[in-house]
């Protein structure tokens, strides 16, 4: 160490110190190597690779369909999102058209999984500067959407949901019976929140001016999602690129000004009710319907087609035992994740089996920003730029 | 591909400002909050959202995709055909059958051996949905296999069709194969190995 | 008999026995329920059940046997070393953490004197001098501690420690000082007797908080800075540094750090409720009975004694709990934040409010 490098006051020497992957906010999955001037940041480099599982070469090896499990365990706060990516890429691929009611279904279900992301997200900001209640309760408030999910899918967390041409199956009624309570729920919780920590200056002290960066380095860095418009700039791809019917919907993008953890705090704030009212309209326009449209080349025809008739059996084993077999070509299609943009990249040689596919995690560019964010902070303001970009090891590494 | 439509853009607040920087209001606003929650969970724990998990269980969904079961026709025998559907969707491998041949017409094909490994499962329900005779499920709600021992989680046909075989069990006197998880397991473990 | 009251005579063994009931009898058993308590009352606030599962066969007592549970896992845990710590200073650290918050003790008076028997340890004259230099030891345990470690994230808690501690010292004095110039002394027990004065002809009695309303408040800031709880736990800090000075502990030595910081809670709570709260006194309970607007209700000496204890006995247990619920509402300051808070507006507060006092007793002298 050459201690001429550093600017030093009193002669205090630079401290040396390695923040995770063993520390109790790095999720066990991140290595921060800092070097510390007293307590202020002079240098950050940032490891990962601790959660890397070959995600993507596993995709090689596997049908299309099996694809779906794992992508599950990318963001493994919004699955249901992956679930909707990986599926609209697949479809693309395909060119299959999804019926308008699955196409809702899946608006309502993504929405839910915004929600819980953003409320983990926000909820952790809170506990890393000590708020652990907050935190607690939010947690609370995600528990409330994982079981309306579960209603649907069957599971909490790996849902493995869609299905090439539609959902693996229809919303019950028994969901739309608990959603408006639970979202009634998940509103008096925010608003718990907003009392507790909107208005506190220990809070606010914390978060705002901290991590802050411009929108022009946002988007050198590639920055997508709510990081990106908290520097300002309104880019969500639902409205830049929409799908789905996303443009059937009314809702406001929140920006914020700064650019700082604070900002993103309040984007990601507003962007839980933008999404609770997405669903409630989405719920009042969901037309009646089927939930799959079969395509022989994608996935299974109907129960009653294989039980009864030979062609029926026959689609049904074929498309197991040879895979989903898209027409050669590749697509990318990117949705808007609980992180930002969240694409896939698909290549088909006509095979059951992808040919290549590659997923673009939107936090990737946001870790690769760290360093920026952190040198000049202090050491208490590490974790909490870290906790407010929302990093994701399952997506990050894959 | 759909035409963009022109977002509607909202700056949001930030709060700031004299009353915030005393600190005070907003410590007793919060303290009002928490001890609202206090109390009420003191006197009545209305709002307790915890449950006492093993005296206590969550209500799961019907839906809720459990240990798997093997369903079985109306005269006792095993539905299941031994097609191979599931083990091959199977994303974990965890599926392992081994197909034999009935003398009886009415059933020409079944499984000798049918392994699900659950420990390796990471039930997603595809060979739910590939299987073309109805012959495997999770509907049996049971979602805590916590146990020891690996062995234990390497679950047989027959353990697969307990809840059939538990009151049926004089149903099966032909079956030629092995019946006893301690018979059937050697192969499960050949298998696991190679 | 006889000789057994000659023996309570001494004021040797008086001061024993009193050392017996006050620090085992209270502060130990008060510290110790409240390593339980604070984790029941913060998941009250979280919407939560709390620990209830060690058990004795059917018996779980709502939770009340993870105490035992508690100690008994600390004690038969591993009392780690790690390689490269200095030994010596490692082993004894928690030690001086611990006996500061149990010092203060001695000059706490618990009720008021019954004839020649007083329910205080010592009653110095020097009293709040003596409270200021006892916490101030606290520092060391955390320090040594830290630095004994061999472990970076310790060190940097012992620096904060000590920063945090040697700063909020400072004005935690001067917001005293006005209690000092009100009652015109230090002498503890003479504080509370004077809080048993009134205004207004015996209607509102005379207790600091409303003398020295902001001095409570800069006071019992201070006060939490010290005992280094939420919203001043930075020391701490568990999502930054994880534990900070403690972090290398484990089994019984861990527990001696848990517990003086539980201790410390309930000296921070005993010595706000002497100092601004009245101590014993109940308002308008006098040696004789109650006393108000010209009503009496005359009591004998020991139920007045009773009732005293029981009163500061509860004032003590509700800021306890205060304490707490403070610790699970308010998120944590950040280090540099906390210097400023202490310095930059504490500081010219306590300034100020021990000017404006002044002003008040010479005018109305
Ligand atoms: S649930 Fe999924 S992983 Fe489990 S056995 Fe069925 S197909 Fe395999
Ligand atoms: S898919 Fe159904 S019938 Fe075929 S082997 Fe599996 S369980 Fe048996």
């Amino acid at each position: 160490m050459k201690r001429s490098n550093l600017p030093l006051e009193f002669g205090a020497e630079p401290m040396d110190i390695e923040i995770g992957p063993s520390h109790p906010a790095m999720h066990g999955i991140t290595r921060l190597s800092t070097r510390l001037d007293g307590e202020v940041v002079t240098a950050v480099e940032v490891e990962i690779g601790y959660l890397h599982r070959g995600f993507e070469k596993e995709c090689e090896n596997s049908t299309y369909v099996q694809v779906i499990p794992y992508t599950d365990r990318l963001n493994y706060v919004s699955p249901i999102l992956n679930n909707i990516g990986y599926s609209l890429a697949v479809e693309k691929l395909f060119g299959l058209d999804v019926p308008k009611r699955a196409q809702y279904a899946r608006v309502i279900l993504g929405e839910l999984s915004r929600i819980s992301d953003h409320l983990t997200c926000n909820g952790a900001m809170g506990m890393e500067v000590g708020a652990m209640t907050v935190f607690l309760w939010y947690v609370k408030a995600r528990e409330y959407l994982w079981e309306l999910t579960e209603e649907v899918t069957g599971a909490r967390l790996t849902h493995n949901w869609t299905r090439f041409g539609g959902n693996a199956n229809d919303l019950p009624d028994t969901f739309f019976d608990m959603l408006e309570e639970r979202l009634k729920k998940v509103e008096a919780v925010l608003e718990e929140g907003v009392k507790m920590l909107f208005k506190n200056k220990i809070f606010l002290d914390r978060v705002k001016d901290v991590g802050v960066l411009s929108r022009e380095r946002a988007i050198e860095y590639g920055f997508t999602g709510p990081m990106l418009r908290a520097t300002g700039e309104p880019y969500d791809l639902r409205r830049a690129e929409p799908y789905l019917v996303y443009n059937e919907l009314d809702f406001e993008i929140p920006v914020g000004t700064v650019g700082d953890s604070y900002d993103r705090f309040l984007v990601r704030h507003e962007e839980m009710l933008q999404s609770i009212s997405i669903i409630r309209q989405a719920v009042a326009k969901i037309p009646k319907g089927g939930h799959y449209q079969h395509d022989r080349r994608a996935w299974l025809p109907d129960k009653t087609e294989v039980y009864g008739s030979i062609e029926g059996l026959i689609d049904h084993f074929k498309v197991i035992m040879e895979g989903s077999t898209p027409p050669k070509g590749e697509v990318y299609q990117a949705i808007e994740g609980g992180n930002g943009e969240l694409g896939f990249y698909l290549v088909s040689d006509g095979t059951g089996k992808p040919y290549k596919c590659r997923v673009r995690p939107p936090c990737f560019n946001f870790v690769s920003a760290l360093p920026e964010m952190l040198i000049g902070h202090y050491v208490g303001d590490i974790v909490p730029i870290y906790g407010s970009i929302n990093m994701i090891g399952g997506e990050l590494e894959r | 591909m759909q035409t963009a439509k022109k977002p509607s853009v909202k700056t949001v607040q930030r709060q700031g400002g004299f009353l915030i920087d005393l600190y005070l209001p907003a410590i007793i606003g919060g303290l009002r909050i928490t001890l609202r929650h206090f109390f009420r969970n003191v006197i009545t724990q209305s709002d307790v959202v915890t449950i006492s998990y093993p005296e206590q269980k969550r209500r799961i969904s019907p839906r809720w995709r459990g240990r798997h079961r093997l369903t079985v026709r109306e005269d006792g025998f095993i539905k299941c055909v031994a097609c191979y559907m599931c083990e091959t969707v199977c994303p974990a491998k965890c599926i392992h059958i081994e197909a034999g041949e009935m003398p009886d017409k009415s059933v020409e094909k079944y499984p000798v051996v049918f392994d699900i490994d659950e420990l390796r499962c990471v039930f997603c329900g595809l060979c739910v949905e590939a299987c073309p005779k109805d012959a495997i499920r999770m509907d049996t709600g049971i979602y805590s296999m916590a146990s020891t021992e690996r062995v234990t989680f390497d679950y047989t046909r027959n353990m697969l069709m307990d809840a059939h075989a538990k009151t049926d069990k004089t149903k099966f006197p032909s079956t030629p194969l092995p019946l006893t998880q301690e018979e059937a397991l050697p192969q499960s473990t050949a298998k696991l190995a190679g | 008999m006889d000789m057994i009251l000659d023996i309570l005579t001494i004021p040797l063994v008086q001061a024993v026995i009193k050392i017996l009931v006050f620090v085992l009898g209270f502060v130990m058993a008060v510290g110790t329920v409240l390593t339980l308590m604070e984790r029941k009352w913060m998941s009250a606030v979280q919407d939560r059940i709390g620990p209830n599962r060690a058990n004795i066969g059917k018996f779980t007592g709502h939770g009340a046997l993870h105490i035992a549970a508690d100690g008994v896992k600390s004690l038969l845990k591993e009392d780690t070393v790690p390689a490269g710590a200095d030994r010596f200073l490692y082993l004894i650290a928690p030690l001086f953490s611990y006996f500061p918050a149990i010092l203060v003790w001695a000059v706490i008076p618990f009720a008021g004197p019954i004839g020649s028997v007083t329910f205080q340890i010592t009653d110095i004259n020097t009293g709040l001098v003596f409270i200021f230099a006892v916490t101030s030891l606290g520092v060391y345990g955390a320090v040594l501690g830290g630095y004994a470690s061999n472990n970076k994230y310790a060190l940097l808690g012992a620096i904060r420690t000590s920063s945090q501690m040697l700063s909020y010292e400072v004005f935690l004095g001067l917001s005293l000082i006005g209690i000092f110039m009100v009652y015109g002394t230090v002498q503890v027990s003479k504080i509370v007797e004077l809080q048993n004065t009134y205004w207004f002809d015996g209607l509102i009695p005379k207790w600091g908080i409303f003398t020295q309303p902001l001095a409570f408040f800069l006071f019992f800031t201070g006060m939490l800075a010290e005992a280094k709880r939420q919203p001043f736990d930075q020391p701490e800090g568990e999502s930054e540094i994880i534990a900070g000075y403690y972090l290398e502990y484990s089994g019984a030595r861990f527990s001696a750090y848990m517990l003086a910081e539980y201790v410390s809670i309930v000296a921070v709570s005993a010595i706000t409720v002497t100092l601004f709260f009245g101590g014993y006194q109940i308002p308008w309970l006098f040696p004789d009975g109650f006393h108000l607007l010209g009503y009496s209700l005359a009591l004998p000496p020991v139920v007045v004694a009773l009732l005293q204890a029981g009163s500061f006995i509860t004032k003590t247990l509700i800021f306890c709990w205060l304490i707490i619920i403070i610790r699970w509402t308010l998120p944590r300051f950040r280090f540099d934040q906390t210097m400023d808070l202490g310095w930059k507006k504490m500081l010219p507060l306590s300034m100020a409010n021990l000017v404006v006092t002044a002003l008040v007793l010479l005018l109305t002298a």
